[in-house]
């Protein structure tokens, strides 16, 4: 079987692919990953002389949003990723085999091609109730995920699911959801968070690592550096807006339709580390902050406890029954101890003058004093 | 047990041969079938379980309810924006808001959208291999695939050259030994009946339709910021309109923008139209004579009703979509359904993982209770962490069981057809006439595996039009110089009612959805969704009905005894998604921690 | 270095001091008034950065800077915090004996113990008379640590935590402070929520020191905001 391997080229001569189309479509894959020409030839080496790197993409709990989103890639296109780039060998939401036909691809690929193969998870294991919240195959999906992982080259976290926990995950927790790399914790975890994360950056990632056989720079937190070492804010179109000061009040308001800053509406694009603002969305149409609405924030850790979503200020502790912001809760403190000051100034006040007045007319209240200090 | 009929009127006989099928694939989620076959390979037994809980809704307790679409949306990234557009309904509904007519535009533009989207890639990506062989179309004749095309369709790929260039890039990669997703798939079972052209043709359209729905979801970046997960707003949109101020270049919605949005409502049209509707008619016409998988359609169907015309009415004569129910397959009796009455749309858990006070009744959701409660019956084949069969006389999913005035019911495209063919409604009852009569079909045909995919399909086009409607409606507001997409009254939590309940119901591409909402206090008190999987994939009830999935199978031969093609065929008819029927919420998310296990 | 061996700066004795004692040098002073002054700015522009309390104004963007010059300025006066404690806590070791008092509070000494207590009852209106302090009382050590010196610190990591996320991955903000900081907390939208929460704790330790201030010279036994401007500390008791 695996004298049959073929390489990327050999697939996509075999498609009908020129060596001219083979040698512009590696320069174009070099522009859109930001690289040099002379990176062109080197993705052109590599495709000619590896074969397709076997996938395997399960899914624990999860909403199916990040498949959905990778299929939306434009370039490449999802189809040129599954057919000549990748062998998306699992997959349950695409693959056409179902139960033991599926179950069998699990067992063999992770055997056929131990330490070759890439493991991508959509969603997380719950770990409450044995991990049988999430069940697939009869098991927990938790013992799968620990079993496909175990021989893995690289495992890809897709979207804040399997990066952070996600929604489900968000306070109470009820079926002790949780991010993979707490689960997978012998082997490198690239966490592409987001909810979805960007098609072209799904595929980008991808792409680099198949193009140079390397795991992309990651930050203190596993994320791909390329798409996630900055913040949404620092390259939004809308920036020169916040620094004049110039926000959108309301919804709909002059500000609105003029495309002010979206900051007063609670937009998390100063805390939120994605690409969205310069890769944009869906082909580069347009993105949450460009379509009107604040940043929500979905690429961010425990984003779904720092809401709500439509407050500059987060609540201290959203969902967990302090439902106030760091302002109020302040505010409010300040205000106790400023009283607390009033009055106590007034105690003392009188006090100190009763004092004075007893140091200059010496009464029978000064016994009492003395009393209690004795 | 050996042989039982149900209340609803289907036998089931658990004697023979167990079959598992788990995971059930191409599908949103986590879904087990176990069937029962006989010595003849047929079906005689069918039990679905839900296989996932998330428990999404506990979440929403306690949260801002101008927050909760966003939560709600996360139920599912298939049909995404729909649970969204559910819950803004429902908080509006709660809090008397009332949108502006451009919001419900925009937003009907959006729903139409993601049912056109989503339609199209359940028919080639989730469904399509259910009928397509793959491998077969490597012997298709390019000319005589041209031929076929060209006949049914004006759709401009169509020449031998295109085909043949297809076939021999999948041969190439079939040769290639690495088959991706196509590996162990039931290529050459007997229970694919198309000729080699046929395949190849569809093939062909799976990678065109791969590549074009990602266009028809631009509509939702361009007024929701992005897909999947595009952003919605309690009170309207946030998408503000400016056509020709200065400053309208930087603006969520301008003229590029709805140039845009024209332009794909345009292609949206012509290739479901000109690719989706003559696969389909060609598919329907070979498996014509595969008639199995009725189950309750025709039989006990419901639609909530959607496509509120003008803005924030939600009556009869405003929907687009048809509001009723069928039960007993009375087609000229269409029952009106009413979501806030608390003897209509009732939850039953006896069958399910959770726990009621008293499970022999069932609640209504605004007294929804949800306390899983993951207990394996007595005869589970298996461990608790390892089953190998399970018990479907006890609890045996994740779904629960809901009920409308105690029966068991169908939602989808086929019961929104079915109830809309019923009323007489033209939009409805004029294509599947064309259909039924273009195949040479009874009515009674519709009621099927087939008819599922077929009004799915018809649904589809359907909703591509409707799209330009919308954006018609939308252009004609902004003629008219009304721009407004927000109404901020009620934006701020201090303009609330001390306490207010309300429901959100949309009619998702897979059928009804409602959410039930209680606000206290400024915050989500209770939240409840009743979602499309959870009425069709619904285990049994205290009285013994079965749910849709369960009855679609009974009677199906399978051609091939360890092959599960025409359970995935007639399972993914129903276009299933697990996130959405398995999310459920507890009125006291304390109560959640607290799980048994016997 | 520093002296453990010194005696807490109390006097229990009926003996009269009547002699001023030099407390606070002139890098104390400077630093005093420095901090409290960039404190205050702090305060206000970065209530405003959370909170940008203006109405709309129209216009392009091109007219305006609002935003930026109110970072701007926050940026500098926390530079300015920060290098100020440095240097505060530099002088900590260099300085004199009371110099330190407000960063190693003597919870060991029996004697410190006793003047918190007394202290407490003081201002519990319970004591009639203040006790006699050279430097900070122990309350005071204790309440001047956990409130302004904890508090100010935590603002300064925060707050270049949130400035290296500002300048970028690699700037040497983010190498030094955001690349621990954030995930200590979660996220940025986190930290400036802390970021914010320890402002209002300065606020409320800014509130109770300048009452206290106030209160205790008029009250006590000796000079409180003159000593903070001339460095001397005079006591009023007649001497009994």
């Amino acid at each position: 079987m695996a004298a049959e391997i073929q390489t990327f080229y050999d697939v996509m001569r075999a498609q009908g692919t020129s060596r001219r189309s083979f040698l512009k479509f590696c320069s174009l894959t070099a522009a859109a990953l930001g690289l040099e020409p002379i990176y062109a030839s080197k993705i052109a080496h590599a495709m000619e002389t590896k074969p397709r790197i076997p996938v395997l993409w399960m899914h624990g709990l999860e909403c199916t949003c990040c498949s959905e989103s990778f299929i939306r890639s434009g370039h490449p296109l999802a189809k040129d990723v599954i057919l000549k780039m990748i062998s998306l060998d699992y997959d349950d939401t695409l693959m056409a085999a179902a139960g033991a036909q599926a179950e069998a691809i699990l067992d063999e690929i992770p055997k056929r091609y131990k330490g070759e193969y890439i493991l991508a998870v959509e969603g997380n294991p719950p770990l409450n109730e044995d991990g049988m919240y999430c069940i697939v195959g009869g098991k927990p999906f938790v013992e799968k995920l620990r079993a496909v992982a175990a021989d893995a080259k690289a495992v890809i976290a897709w979207g804040a699911c399997a990066s952070w926990g996600c929604v489900q995950a968000a306070r109470p927790n009820p079926t002790q959801a949780t991010p993979i790399d707490k689960v997978i914790t012998d082997k490198p975890v690239i966490k592409v968070p987001g909810c979805p994360p960007i098609a072209e950056v799904m595929t980008g990632v991808i792409s680099y690592m198949i193009t140079f056989d390397r795991l992309p720079e990651l930050d203190g937190r596993g994320r791909p550096l390329m798409f996630y070492g900055q913040r949404i804010h620092d390259k939004c179109y809308r920036r020169p807006h916040f620094d004049a000061g110039e926000f959108v009040e309301s919804w709909d308001d002059l500000g609105a339709r003029e495309g002010y800053c979206l900051y007063k509406m609670g937009c998390r694009g100063p805390t939120t580390y994605n690409a969205c603002s310069t890769i944009r969305w869906n082909g580069g149409v347009s993105f949450p902050i460009q379509a009107g609405h604040g940043c929500i924030g979905c690429s961010e850790d425990n984003f779904w406890d720092n809401g709500p979503f439509y407050h500059r200020l987060s609540h201290v502790g959203a969902g967990f029954g302090v439902e106030a912001t760091a302002d109020e809760i302040g505010g409010l403190a300040a205000s106790a101890v400023a009283a607390g000051v009033v009055a106590h100034a007034g105690l003392s006040a009188a006090k100190h003058l009763r004092k004075n007045r007893h140091d200059d007319h010496p009464s029978p209240n000064r016994k009492t004093d003395d009393g209690e200090r004795s | 047990m050996t042989t039982i009929t149900t209340p609803n009127g289907f036998t089931i006989d658990n004697s023979g041969k167990r079959m598992v099928v788990d995971p059930i694939t191409r599908i949103e989620g986590h879904l087990r079938c176990e069937v029962n076959l006989d010595q003849n390979n047929v079906i005689r037994n069918a039990v679905s379980s839900g296989t996932m809980w998330r428990g999404l809704e506990v979440i929403l307790k306690g949260r801002d309810p101008r927050d909760a679409w966003a939560f709600c949306e996360r139920i599912c990234g298939v049909c995404t924006g729909i649970h969204a557009l559910a819950s803004v309904r429902a908080v509006e509904d709660a809090l008397g808001i009332k949108i502006p007519e451009n919001a419900n535009s925009i937003r009907n533009l959006m729903e139409a959208t993601q049912w056109a989207q989503d339609h199209l890639v359940h028919f080639y990506h989730l469904h399509a291999l259910d009928w397509v062989d793959v491998v077969s179309s490597l012997k298709a004749d390019p000319k005589a695939t041209s031929d076929l095309a060209q006949s049914i369709s004006p759709w401009p790929n169509s020449s031998p050259g295109y085909f043949r260039d297809v076939q021999s890039k999948l041969k190439k990669f079939v040769d290639s030994g690495q088959l991706g997703p196509f590996m162990n798939g039931y290529w050459g079972n007997p229970a694919y009946l198309l000729p080699p052209e046929a395949n190849l043709m569809a093939v062909s359209h799976y990678l065109e339709a791969l590549d074009f729905q990602r266009e028809i979801v631009k509509i939702h970046t361009v007024f929701g910021g992005k897909n999947p997960h595009p952003n919605w707003l309690v009170g309207g949109m946030a998408c503000a309109i400016n056509v020709d101020g200065p400053l309208a270049a930087g603006a969520p919605v301008n003229m590029v923008q709805l140039n845009l949005v024209s332009s794909i409502i345009d292609r949206t049209i012509a290739f479901i139209d000109q690719v989706y509707i003559p696969d389909l008619m060609a598919i329907a016409s070979v498996y014509k004579t595969w008639t199995y998988g009725r189950g309750l359609a025709g039989q006990n169907v419901m639609s909530y009703g959607d496509f509120p015309l003008h803005a924030n009415e939600f009556s009869e004569q405003n929907l687009l979509i048809p509001r009723g129910a069928i039960v007993d397959g009375k087609l000229d009796a269409v029952f009106d359904v009413d979501l806030r009455d608390p003897s209509q749309v009732q939850e039953f858990v006896d069958h399910s993982w959770y726990r009621y006070p008293d499970e022999a009744a069932g609640l209504h959701p605004w007294a929804g209770i949800t306390d899983p409660n993951f207990v394996l019956g007595p005869a589970t084949v298996g461990t608790k962490t390892d089953i190998k069969q399970l018990d479907e006389d006890a609890k045996y999913s994740f779904i629960k069981a809901p009920r409308w005035q105690g029966h068991a019911m169908e939602v989808g495209p086929l019961s929104r057809f079915t109830i809309g063919y019923a009323k007489g409604i033209a939009d409805f009852k004029e294509p599947v006439d064309k259909m039924l009569t273009d195949l040479g079909l009874p009515i009674d045909a519709l009621f099927t595996t087939l008819g599922r995919t077929a009004a799915r399909g018809l649904e589809a086009s359907w909703a591509a039009h409707k799209m330009r409607l919308f954006f018609d409606q939308l252009m004609s507001n902004l003629r008219a110089g009304d721009l407004a997409t927000a109404s901020t009254e009620k934006w701020e939590p201090a303009t609330w009612p001390k306490e207010a309940k309300g429901i959100g119901h949309v009619e998702a591409p897979r059928g009804s959805l409602g959410h039930w909402i209680h606000i206290k206090d400024q915050k989500i008190e209770a939240y409840q969704a009743v979602v499309p999987t959870t009425w069709n994939g619904s285990p049994r009830d205290p009285s013994g009905n079965i749910g849709a999935f369960e009855a679609a199978l009974l009677h199906t031969p399978l051609a091939e005894a360890t092959q599960p093609l025409e359970i995935l065929r007639t399972l993914h008819s129903f276009d299933p998604c697990l996130a959405c029927a398995t999310h459920v919420l507890a009125q006291d998310g304390g109560e959640l921690v607290r799980i048994q296990v016997r | 270095m520093l002296d453990r061996t010194e005696s807490i700066d109390v006097d229990e004795s009926s003996a009269p001091i009547s002699a001023p004692v030099y407390v606070y040098e002139v890098p104390v002073r400077l630093w005093h008034w420095t901090t409290a002054a960039v404190f205050f700015v702090l305060c206000v522009t970065g209530f405003l950065i959370g909170d940008p309390v203006w109405p709309q104004f129209i216009g392009q963007p091109y007219d305006h800077f609002l935003m930026g010059e109110i970072r701007l300025v926050h940026f500098v006066s926390g530079y300015i915090l920060a290098l100020a404690m440095l240097v505060r806590i530099y002088w900590a070791f260099v300085g004199n004996r009371y110099s330190r008092e407000i960063f190693f509070p003597k919870l060991w000494s029996p004697a410190w113990r006793q003047q918190f207590v007394k202290t407490i009852r003081w201002y519990f209106l319970i004591e009639s008379e203040s006790g006699r302090e050279i430097g900070h009382n122990s309350l005071a050590q204790i309440t001047m640590f956990m409130m302004f010196v904890v508090g100010v610190i935590f603002e300064i990591i925060t707050g270049f935590a949130l400035y290296g996320e500002a300048s970028g991955y690699g700037s040497w903000s983010y190498t030094l402070f955001s690349r621990w900081v954030v995930p200590l907390f979660g996220t940025g939208q986190e930290v400036h929520t802390w970021h914010r929460l320890g402002m209002w704790y300065l606020v409320i330790f800014m509130i109770v020191h300048v009452y206290m201030v106030i209160r205790e010279d008029i009250m006590s036994r000796q000079t409180m905001l003159s000593t903070m401007i001339n460095g001397w500390r005079y006591f009023k008791d007649r001497g009994q």
